[in-house]
């Protein structure tokens, strides 16, 4: 029992010097870091490199790598990145280090390549020291990585409460604008802080690789941990993120226990998914915990970032004029008309890749729905996807239910499952939903996906495609049929009344309260909504591949999903259409024309592409059809409307005059 | 009969600072309540309060006699409480029109009726009477020509007017208008002080004023309260709290 105490005090304190790199950004920036893993990913095999395929000295390595490359990749970063973000509409704020999330990692391995990393230099003592402390034995590097913990986190607080650089950074967080007024440099606080958490995230990262491997599943899991302490720090306080990322890396390591396993051993299999996936269960537990604890003290019911009161208005939703009609529908037709004609000039293989391209379009839209209308960043679309896959072939293949009736059953079995994560989170705020979404999806890749019965040793359950679609060319045709009725639902949700609340939502949650609208029922509409098509879209995927493996459902593939869609445009159904068709099109143009490491060179792309919406927020698509005239002229036009007087109220103006 | 809106002992505190302390007013049927206060005083606390987006640390918020402490901004949107806001808060994304539609439609169908609808495609079908209701508001307030407008882009004093056609859209008994001058020039000021004098009269309003134009208010008010530091110091008709020697010192004495 002590003997996981003490693991995991060492794993909860690599969690906590992660996450007081995240919520010291996010509170002098807004800026959530969602890449904050992935830093510390590319900053462990940057050490790694040094020590085993350059032979330095780990220690120096250690060094060099932490206080050295650290700060400077941040520095990098801010410069081109997060600099950008301060005046971004909170929702490419979300997104854009999502893009970083997704990009670094086939990044670092571009760089360095992708070799299996299996021998583990230690940073600090080499070979360990052992002690017996209460009849346990300890290993001086625990102790070490303990130490390290409590000393960062001392030395940031020294940092925060005592220098000229501290005092900024609780200025700007306190009310940015004015911290500008009275002279403080906005831009050396938000640089200083994104290199100090850089410099956290790669002493994480290089006690993390030491102590556990220098594996991306290994940081995903720590990503995991640091949100769920940063949910419990309610994303702004450090001591609480720094004893709740001791407390989960204590339960997490506890959880494995003897008396633990044989407690739950009542109720389940030694060996089942429900036991090994404990570690994974546990984060997202807690965060439903904390949620729940949170929503109800009566906090921040409207926790609509407070900065946004001293923001600039956004021009976000500021379109230009409306374009002539010919103008809007040209892209749609040539889109269509490409679609359709496809097939005649492809080849049979380029036939089935745009067939996967439409199907995963489909589940695109619920991007569509759920980001684009509803404002929400849901990271556990995929997940959907995967179990109405897994519930489609399993009705399909052992039940005997047809395949078009099992398909629209499987998506519905999904939405309260969606519900589940969206209801505690929704009412905290957006940034919670995000949170939850990914730990649910995280969830159910290491149980639901582990099932003997759905994972199938890797293999997957078969499904059968419905009769008379069998080839590729009719199957085809029908994703195409499917993909305009999903469309045309997703269209008339976005003209509904629904869709106008949510519109309104995203300008000013407090004004829609007060007029009577119902803040979460409204966006819960839509997430189920959401989570409907990405059930419909995932099991038409596994029809078109012919079964449903997990392994094509992962959370990590679904954060790439998302990076691609807001790409292309979250906003527009054509934007999804073209991700899909993306998504399937580049990785085989790269398989036929890359090796190595430059096969993940698409996943770069898409990465790139969300990181670059700090740029142009409505992404690809919008700028294809408005182009960068219309934009200039609508600018002008707003201009000008902001220098016309108000009108005089009509009823008045007779008698006043 | 008990008052339309009626706040008793309402405290907030922010951190270290008491925004409200034991505030009490009243709002009877038909009337029109002046708010008035130095900056700071807590009167944009109160109208939070009010309309339920921030929580007293104790005070009753009482809506026809039933208290509605705890109930959601929605809920008492629903019972005819609507309000505007101090800092613009209109939908950038949405025309004119548009704003006053999702105020008007607030008050809708279930949920699974409007899913439904909604999938379908009939989910933007106006809804009985709506069109008429929305053109006559429109028209009152001089927007009909920036119906089709974005309301982002609309300048400061035309927001406010947005914000206004808003709330009424949800044909609300009891109006909270929070500065609603600010950003006017005097003629428009005057514009506006007919416009509320005419609508609250036909309407049946109750309104409750809060404003940093003091002849405006004491012009327009059937009964002002006075908030300085979070306290009420002074309540009374519009001619005593002129007189008032309290509110002379704290207030009116720096802007005769
Ligand atoms: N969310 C908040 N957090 C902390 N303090 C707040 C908050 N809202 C208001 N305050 C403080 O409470 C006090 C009352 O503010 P309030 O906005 O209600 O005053 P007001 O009478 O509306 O002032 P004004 O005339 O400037 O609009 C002020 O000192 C303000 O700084
Ligand atoms: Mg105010």
């Amino acid at each position: 029992m002590t003997t996981y105490l003490v693991t995991g005090l060492v794993v909860g304190s690599v969690y906590a010097i992660a996450t007081l790199g995240i919520v010291l950004t996010y509170s002098s920036t807004r800026v959530f870091n969602f890449a904050q893993g992935a830093i510390a990913f590319a900053l462990a095999i940057t050490f790694y490199e040094l020590t085993v395929d350059h032979g330095w000295n780990p220690r120096w390595a250690a060094a060099v790598t932490v206080l050295v490359v650290s700060p400077l990749l941040g520095l990098v970063l801010w410069a081109i990145l997060f600099r950008r973000l301060a005046d971004a509409p909170s929702s490419v704020r979300l997104v854009s280090t999502i893009g970083l999330w997704v990009a670094l990692p086939p990044l670092t391995g571009l760089i360095f390549g992708r070799d299996e990393r299996f021998a583990a230099p230690s940073a600090v003592f080499d070979p360990p020291h052992q002690y017996e402390v209460m009849g346990v034995g300890v290993d001086s590097n625990d102790v070490a990585v303990i130490v390290v913990a409590a000393v960062a986190a001392l030395l940031l607080t020294v940092l925060l409460r005592a220098t000229p650089f501290g005092l900024s950074v609780r200025a700007t967080v306190d009310a940015p604008s004015m911290a500008a007024t009275v002279g403080v440099n906005t831009s050396i606080v938000s640089a200083g802080s994104w290199m100090i958490s850089t410099t956290l995230a790669g002493l994480a990262g290089v006690l993390l690789g030491t102590q556990r491997g220098f594996t991306l599943p290994q940081f995903t899991l720590l990503i995991l941990g640091c949100f769920a302490a940063v949910v419990i720090a309610r994303m702004h306080s450090l001591p609480l993120a720094f004893a709740g990322s001791l407390g989960l890396g204590v339960v997490q390591e506890l959880s494995k226990s003897v008396v633990v396993g044989d407690f739950l051993d009542q109720f389940f299999e030694r060996q089942s998914v429900w036991i090994r996936g404990l570690p994974q269960i546990i984060p997202f537990t807690v965060m439903l915990i904390f949620l729940l604890a949170y929503r109800g003290l009566g906090q921040e019911r409207f926790s609509t970032d407070t900065r946004r009161a001293d923001d600039a208005p956004t021009v976000e939703d500021l379109d230009g004029p409306p374009l002539a009609w010919w103008r809007r529908l040209l892209p749609v037709a040539v889109v269509v008309v490409c679609v359709l004609a496809a097939p005649l000039v492809l080849s049979g293989l380029w036939e089935g890749i745009a067939a996967k391209g439409l199907a995963l379009a489909i589940v695109f839209l619920s991007y569509t729905l759920v980001a684009g209308s509803g404002g929400m960043l849901s990271l556990c679309q995929i997940s959907f996807a995967g179990i109405a896959a897994a519930i489609t072939a399993d009705l399909a293949t052992n039940h005997g239910v047809a395949i078009v009736v099992a398909i629209p059953i499987a998506a519905l079995v999904v939405v309260p499952i969606g519900l589940l994560a969206a209801i505690p989170s929704l009412r905290v705020g957006d940034l919670y939903l995000a949170l939850a979404t990914l730990a649910l999806a995280v969830l159910v890749d290491n149980t639901y996906f582990e099932l003997p019965s759905v994972n199938n040793f890797d293999q997957g359950v078969d499904v059968p495609r419905p009769e008379g679609f069998g080839d590729d060319l009719p199957f085809y045709y029908l994703l195409v049929a499917c993909f305009l009725v999903v469309a045309l639902l997703v269209r008339n949700v976005r003209r509904s009344t629904t869709g106008l609340e949510l519109d309104a939502m995203r300008s000013s949650e407090q004004a829609v309260a007060t007029i009577g609208v119902g803040i979460v029922r409204s966006k819960l509409v839509v997430f189920g909504l959401s989570a409907f098509v990405a059930g419909v879209g995932g099991a038409l995927f596994a029809t078109y591949s012919g079964r449903a493996s997990p392994e094509q459902y992962s959370v990590l593939l679904g954060v790439v999903w998302l990076a691609v869609v807001v790409t292309w445009g979250v906003r527009s159904i054509v934007g999804a259409l073209l991700a899909g068709l993306s998504f399937a099109v580049f990785p085989q143009l790269a398989s036929e024309h890359l090796t190595g490491a430059w096969l993940e060179l698409p996943t770069v792309l898409f990465g790139l592409g969300a990181i670059g919406l700090a740029r142009e927020p409505r992404g690809v698509v919008h700028q294809i059809v408005h182009g960068r005239r219309t934009q200039e002229r609508a600018r002008r036009q707003r201009a000008r409307l902001r220098a016309t007087p108000s009108p005089v109220p009509a009823g008045v103006e007779g008698g006043g005059a | 009969m008990s008052p339309r809106l009626e706040g008793r002992g309402i405290s907030v505190r922010f951190g270290g600072l008491l925004a409200l302390d034991r505030v009490d007013l009243e709002v009877a049927d038909g009337a029109i309540l002046g708010l008035i206060g130095p900056n700071g005083a807590g009167k944009t606390t109160c109208f939070g309060v009010l309309s339920g987006l921030v929580r007293p640390q104790s005070g009753q918020v009482l809506m026809d006699g039933h208290d509605v402490t705890g109930a959601s901004p929605q809920r008492r949107a629903r019972a005819g409480l609507a309000r505007t806001f101090q800092r613009l808060e209109v939908f950038s994304g949405l025309t004119v029109r548009e704003h006053l539609v999702v105020a008007y439609r607030s008050r809708g169908r279930n949920v699974a009726t409007r899913i439904a609808l909604d999938c379908l495609g009939a989910g933007r079908r106006p809804f009985s009477g709506e069109d008429e209701a929305i053109e006559t508001i429109l028209d009152r307030l001089g927007l009909t020509k920036l119906a089709a407008a974005p309301a982002g882009a609309l300048p400061l004093g035309t927001g406010r007017l947005v914000e206004l056609g808003r709330a009424l859209a949800t044909r609300p008994r009891v109006l909270l208008l929070d500065e609603p001058s600010s950003g006017l020039d005097a003629d428009e000021t005057a514009a506006l002080t007919e416009l509320l004098r005419s609508l609250q009269a036909e309407l049946d309003l109750s309104l409750v004023l809060v404003e940093h134009n003091v002849d405006m208010v004491l012009g327009l008010a059937h009964r002002v309260t006075v908030l300085d530091f979070g306290q009420v110091i002074a309540d009374g008709t519009p001619a005593e709290v002129r007189a008032s020697e309290a509110v002379q010192t704290a207030y009116l004495g720096a802007a005769p």
